[in-house]
């Protein structure tokens, strides 16, 4: 070992540093319960498409297997090798945004053109890989905002006057930025993938905020979203359907029996679970009542088999995860980590946020799976493997010095 | 991107920035916060107030749609009667129902399979495609029904349950089931399993047995039916299976059953035999003696109470109550409807009401049907009360005997017209006009005496006359398990004058039920006993276990065991000699008492009814038969069209006689012979003529000798037939016996000698029944053997007799 660590770089050492045990334990816990969950959700619906019971499960035990190897494995890279990578990953990822539009499928299932087919790699959303690579390449370029050289009109220009005084105040420097997350929300806008597209912009958003753009630009950028939802909501009919189930779901103009039967049959479920549920595998919902419920609606049928101790446990399991990813965020031992990290980090707890609050009728419904518990197995993987991406960064947390 | 060209110097490439890292750290923290804790804050209120605060309102909503709770119903109770015959029992039939919505699928799924058969070079189905215009031309074919109507079901396209038929029979169903099977109509069309009630026995003992309504989900409508419903209905089960979002059922999860528990078995104490008996008696006297208003007959244990037989005239089909199949009531239709006859009151009305003629008589004619059914649906003899007339004086005599006011040793003097003190009408007359003369106790009876019976109603006393109306339970129901029951009109104990006394005594001017008369008539005879009635003998759950069993009731001792033996003795003198002579059956000791009631209908309505028991020694059965108002030949006479004198005596008795022979054989009560009792002739064969002739007299026989053999090789009649004692059987002796038959003569109208001495010559023997003091009025009025008929030589042929003067007629 001696002699080995010897030949190492001080960057190599440190990349071999201590994984963070607690981040590692709740992604492997939370991983597990997921694929239970998926065993226990997933078996009325495969029975009923004539494949075996644990069909789903299978796979998705699969899946989850080789996620966490991958996981450790990504943890095991040293994460400055992902600065190098992030154009790449960002690249790439437009590439396929591109791509999914023409040679994409979905439309037939979902409506919605958001998955590709790779050879070897398989079936995939290019969303979920867009996610990484926007979070990943803003990490990397804010991270040297402070030394990055402020571009200057020719002082002749006219307008250089202008422009020195608005790179001063900030404004300018975001543009970029913006400039590609508009790229690709209005590539997956155009699959349409609205739970995607915003999942994008706050994985963007909250590196950029981290990194220290100025506030006005969160204020100002919050105020056009505000705007821009309520017209989406009021002036759409679209949208307008949607809110008007989410007010009563049972005013649908079929009683419930058409637009509101999905988050009818949810809260159902999630009703019928009482305080302690009804049991491990005994979900009454699951049986073709509850649609998607081991993908989108999982949860719900957890909160129906473990009752409200169960889904407390898992929201806390979540909250831990955050909180810890935030921990490693702020231990990072520079500012790519801490901003890759509070980008994983969010877009995960936004994940979290919106898929339950959807289940639960607490806001309008949008597709947002749920991380480590929906079925799916590239999802799975794409998750994990950003876990290994924090985990690579809490390899590098200097150890607190000691006395 | 400049920072990747020199990979080793990364780590420098970022310059430390105090103030950016300083940035990150607390918008990270704000992040922090943010989104680690702020925005579960909601999720957990939202869950909390999901599975918690609206837990049940939530749970009950989704049990609802994850199960499926189907009714299971439970056999409704068979009813059997006394001898185990069912009288009523359920068997599953089929409502036949339509799913225009899912026949719209399946017809789908027909053109599908032709075109896929078209583009694919597949074969066409083999069976013709389900249009609704097939599905409704077939089914009408099947079922009896119209096209159209099947059609008009058919196009509620969004509706699943149309039923078309209800409770089909077992071939019609199947006869569906196989259409359904040949054109893959499973999906559409569809047999729902249902009951149905049956009465095996049609409309034997219809008004105890009642009905069930299959309009108002076969509950019990009329009847036992009705009175035992609740032991008869059983309980609707309820199977609760868990089912998935499209319906399936899910096996083996979230079951739960409440089975259905079957109904109950009545028993009943109607013998399925005697009642039939009743019934034909009923119908015969009815068309005999052109009965206008209905017949009732009662037949009682006079020792337990049970009701042995319960019939009514008109009479119905249990399985189609609905249809009027009684001739009398279907004359009376006819009438109204050919305007014979109005029901006035329903035709004014209408008219009143603004209603055209042509409506107001739809309006008579409805009413009048109506009228029809609920007159032969009621079992009047429990709904109705009447007058019970002579019958009554059975209850006077008991009651003036026990009350020690008279004994057979007393005498009774008739003038043929009674004075009542305090009478204002027309003065109340005998029976005879001329009057009976001097008679002793038993002779008053026995001719029906009213002068007599006012003398005799007189002694008793107002106070205790009422009480023995008290006490005999004429006063109040008889508690009979029977639905519907009534009590009669009688005056109050303070209204009970002695001018209401005087026509009380011999039975008039008040009214009891049938039931009520009957069962104070057994008390008479059976040792003073006032038993409470019934006629459900035990209640048995579908097991066979007996879940009650009627033990009988004894209301209270009217009378004493004594004074009751002297009533059937002077009971008995009624029907030997009396005005019930006309019951008589030779061999059986019967007694009882006739009656004529006035009705409220007036003039020539007269209810004609005879009062019986038997054996009279120790009484096993007590009748009651009635015949409500025959109709005289001519408005106030006396006589029927058949000039049939119109009396209890004349017409009841008559009947009443014929029926207690059934009722008496069928129970096996065993004759006591007199002189000319039947016996049976025994084997001669190989007797010489003196052994022969003492064989014949131990049974009361005569003998005469053919031939000159030494033993007998022949005798007419043969062994083992039974012919009257006293007869004359005739033993050949080598000689040979003639074989062949002869005709019989007509006896009709010849009185009892002569009917013998005509019947003898032909070779044949004569048994005498009916009219029991065969004196020269006495005439046979029918025979056993229809006259021109070639029969054998000794045979019996049975004559019934009766007495066709008026004499003690009119009770």
């Amino acid at each position: 070992m001696v002699k080995r660590r010897r030949d190492l770089t001080v960057m190599q050492q440190l990349a071999r540093g201590p994984i963070d045990i607690p981040f590692l334990m709740l992604v492997v816990i939370l991983t597990a319960i997921g694929v239970l969950a998926v065993f226990s959700a997933s078996y009325p619906t495969a029975m009923n498409e004539g494949l075996d019971p644990a069909n789903y499960f299978i796979k998705q035990a699969g899946f989850g297997a080789v996620g966490l190897v991958a996981m450790f494995l990504i943890s095991k890279i040293n994460y400055q090798t992902f600065r190098g990578l992030s154009v790449f990953v960002l690249g790439i990822s437009i590439v396929l945004l591109v791509l999914v539009l023409p040679f994409g499928y979905g439309k037939s299932t979902v409506g919605a053109q958001r998955w590709i087919s790779l050879p070897i790699i398989g079936g995939f959303q290019p969303s979920e890989i867009a996610k990484v690579g926007v979070i990943m390449y803003f990490a990397a370029r804010l991270s040297k905002r402070n030394t990055e050289k402020h571009k200057r009109l020719p002082p002749r220009h006219p307008l250089s006057g202008l422009h020195a005084w608005l790179d001063e105040k900030g404004v300018l420097e975001p543009i970029p930025y913006f400039l590609i997350l508009g790229l690709v929300a209005v590539l997956m806008l155009m699959e349409p993938h609205m739970s995607g597209t915003i999942l994008v912009l706050v994985g963007g958003a909250s590196v950029l905020f981290a990194a220290g753009i100025k506030l006005y630009w969160f204020i100002g950028g919050g105020a056009v979203a505000a705007a821009g939802l309520w017209v989406i909501m009021t002036k759409t009919s679209y949208m307008a359907t949607r809110l008007a189930i989410w007010k009563n779901p049972w005013d649908d103009g079929m009683n419930g029996r058409d637009k509101g039967f999905q988050i009818i049959q949810s809260l159902y479920a999630i009703g019928s679970g009482g305080l302690l549920g009804v049991g491990f595998g005994k979900s009454r919902q699951k049986f073709l009542y509850l649609p998607e419920s081991e993908n989108d609606y999982i949860f719900s049928i957890w909160c129906e088999e473990m009752g409200f101790v169960g889904a407390a446990i898992v929201i806390l399991l979540f909250i831990l995860l955050v909180i810890r990813g935030y921990w490693i965020a702020v231990h990072a031992r520079d500012r790519f980590g801490a901003l890759l990290v509070v980008g994983i980090t969010t877009l995960t707890a936004v994940q979290v946020f919106l898929n339950i609050a959807v289940v639960t009728n607490l806001i309008p419904s949008t597709g947002i799976s749920l991380p480590f518990f929906s079925y799916g197995g590239t999802a799975l993987m794409i998750q994990l493997a950003e876990m290994g991406m924090v985990l690579s960064v809490s390899r590098q947390i200097p150890a607190p010095k000691q006395e | 991107m400049a920072e990747k060209r020199k990979k080793g110097t990364r780590i420098i490439r970022q310059r430390p920035d105090r103030r950016a890292n300083r940035t990150i750290l607390i918008r990270s923290l704000f992040l922090m916060a943010l989104f680690g804790l702020v925005v579960f804050v909601p999720l957990f209120f939202k869950l909390w107030q999901i599975q918690i605060s609206q837990h049940d309102y939530y749970q009950e909503l989704a049990v609802q749609q994850q199960t499926r709770d189907s009714t299971v119903t439970a056999n409704r109770g068979t009813i059997y009667d006394s001898q185990g015959a069912v009288l009523a029992m359920s068997a599953t039939v089929y409502n036949v129902q339509l799913s225009p919505k899912d026949l719209m699928e399946t017809q789908e799924t027909y053109r599908e399979k032709v075109e896929d058969a078209q583009e694919n070079g597949g074969t066409l189905p083999d069976y013709p495609e389900p249009t609704d215009q097939f599905v409704a031309e077939n089914l009408a074919a099947l079922l009896d029904l119209e096209v159209e109507d099947v059609m008009s079901h058919l196009e509620n396209k969004n509706s699943q349950y149309e039923i078309i038929k209800y409770r089909v029979e077992p071939e019609e169903s199947e006869a569906v089931q196989a259409f359904i099977t040949e054109n893959h109509l499973s999906h559409g069309i569809y047999l729902m399993p249902t009951s149905k009630r049956y009465y095996p026995k049609g409309s034997l003992a219809a008004h105890v047995v009642g009905w069930v309504n299959p309009n108002t989900d076969n509950v019990g409508a009329y009847g036992l039916e009705a009175q035992f419903e609740e032991e008869l209905s059983g309980q609707t089960g309820r199977v609760v299976t868990a089912k998935d979002g499209v319906g399936t059922e899910l096996l083996y999860r979230f079951e739960d059953y409440y089975d259905a528990t079957d109904g109950n078995n009545l028993t009943l104490t109607i013998d399925a035999t005697i009642q039939s008996y009743c019934e034909s008696i009923l119908q015969e006297g009815v068309e005999q003696f052109d009965v206008q208003d209905g017949a009732f007959c009662l037949v009682m244990d006079p020792n337990t109470g049970a009701i042995l037989g319960w019939a009514n005239s008109p009479t119905f089909d249990l399985n189609d109550p609905w249809t009027v199949s009684d001739p009398v009531l279907l004359q009376y239709l006819e009438d109204i409807k050919s305007g014979g006859y109005t029901k006035e009151e329903a035709y004014t009305k209408a008219l009143a009401e603004g209603a055209t003629a042509q409506e107001a008589y739809d309006a008579a004619i409805q009413e009048a049907e109506k009228d029809v059914l609920y007159s032969q649906w009621a079992n009047k003899t429990v709904t109705s009360s009447y007058e019970p007339g002579s019958t009554f004086k059975s209850i006077v005599l008991a009651a003036a005997l026990e009350e020690g006011v008279v004994s057979e040793s007393d005498h009774f003097f008739c003038t043929g017209v009674a004075q009542v003190e305090g009478w204002t009408g027309d003065p109340i007359r005998c029976s005879d006009r001329d009057g009976h003369g001097d008679q002793d106790l038993a002779k008053a009876v026995a001719n029906s005496c009213n002068p007599a019976f006012i003398e005799i109603g007189k002694r008793l006393g107002a106070e205790k006359f009422y009480d023995y109306l008290e006490d005999f339970g004429f006063l109040e129901t008889t508690g009979i398990d029977m639905q519907g029951e009534t009590t009669g009109v009688i005056w109050s104990r303070e209204k009970f004058t002695n001018v209401d006394l005087a026509v009380a005594s011999f039975g008039q001017r008040f009214q009891v039920t049938p039931l009520q008369l009957i069962t104070a008539a057994s008390a008479v005879v059976n040792g003073g006993h006032l038993m409470r009635p019934y006629v459900v003998s035990q209640i048995t759950d579908a097991d066979g276990n007996v879940l009650q069993h009627t033990e009988p009731t004894e209301v209270r001792q009217v009378i004493s065991e004594q004074t009751s033996e002297r009533c059937r003795t002077i009971l008995e003198k009624v029907v030997d000699g009396g005005t019930g002579k006309n019951a008589a059956v030779e061999g059986y000791r019967i007694g009882g008492k006739t009656g004529s009631s006035q009705t409220l209908k007036g003039e020539d309505h007269t209810i004609v009814s005879f009062l019986g028991f038997a054996p009279a020694d120790d009484p096993q059965v007590v009748i009651l038969l009635a015949y409500d108002s025959p109709k005289p030949n001519s408005p106030g006479s006396n006589y029927t069209e058949d000039l049939w004198y119109i009396s209890g005596g004349n017409m009841a008795a008559l009947k009443a006689g014929e029926l207690m022979e059934k009722i008496l054989d069928y129970l096996g009560v065993e004759k006591t012979y007199s002189a000319t009792a039947d016996v049976i002739v025994p084997n001669l064969t190989g007797l010489t003529e003196a052994d022969a002739t003492t064989s014949l007299k131990k049974n009361n026989l005569s003998i005469r000798v053919v031939g000159d053999g030494d033993t007998v090789t022949g005798q007419i009649p043969a062994s083992g037939a039974t012919i009257p004692g006293g007869s004359e059987v005739v033993v050949y002796m080598g000689a040979e016996v003639p074989t062949d038959q002869v005709q019989v003569p007509s006896v009709i109208g010849l009185n009892v000698e002569q009917a013998k001495a005509k019947l003898s010559a032909q070779g044949l023997y004569l048994k005498a029944s009916g009219a029991s003091e065969f004196g020269s009025t006495v005439v046979a009025y029918e025979q056993s053997v229809q006259a021109g008929t070639s029969v054998d030589r000794g045979t019996t042929i049975e004559v019934r007799f009766t007495d066709s003067t008026a004499s003690g007629a009119g009770l």
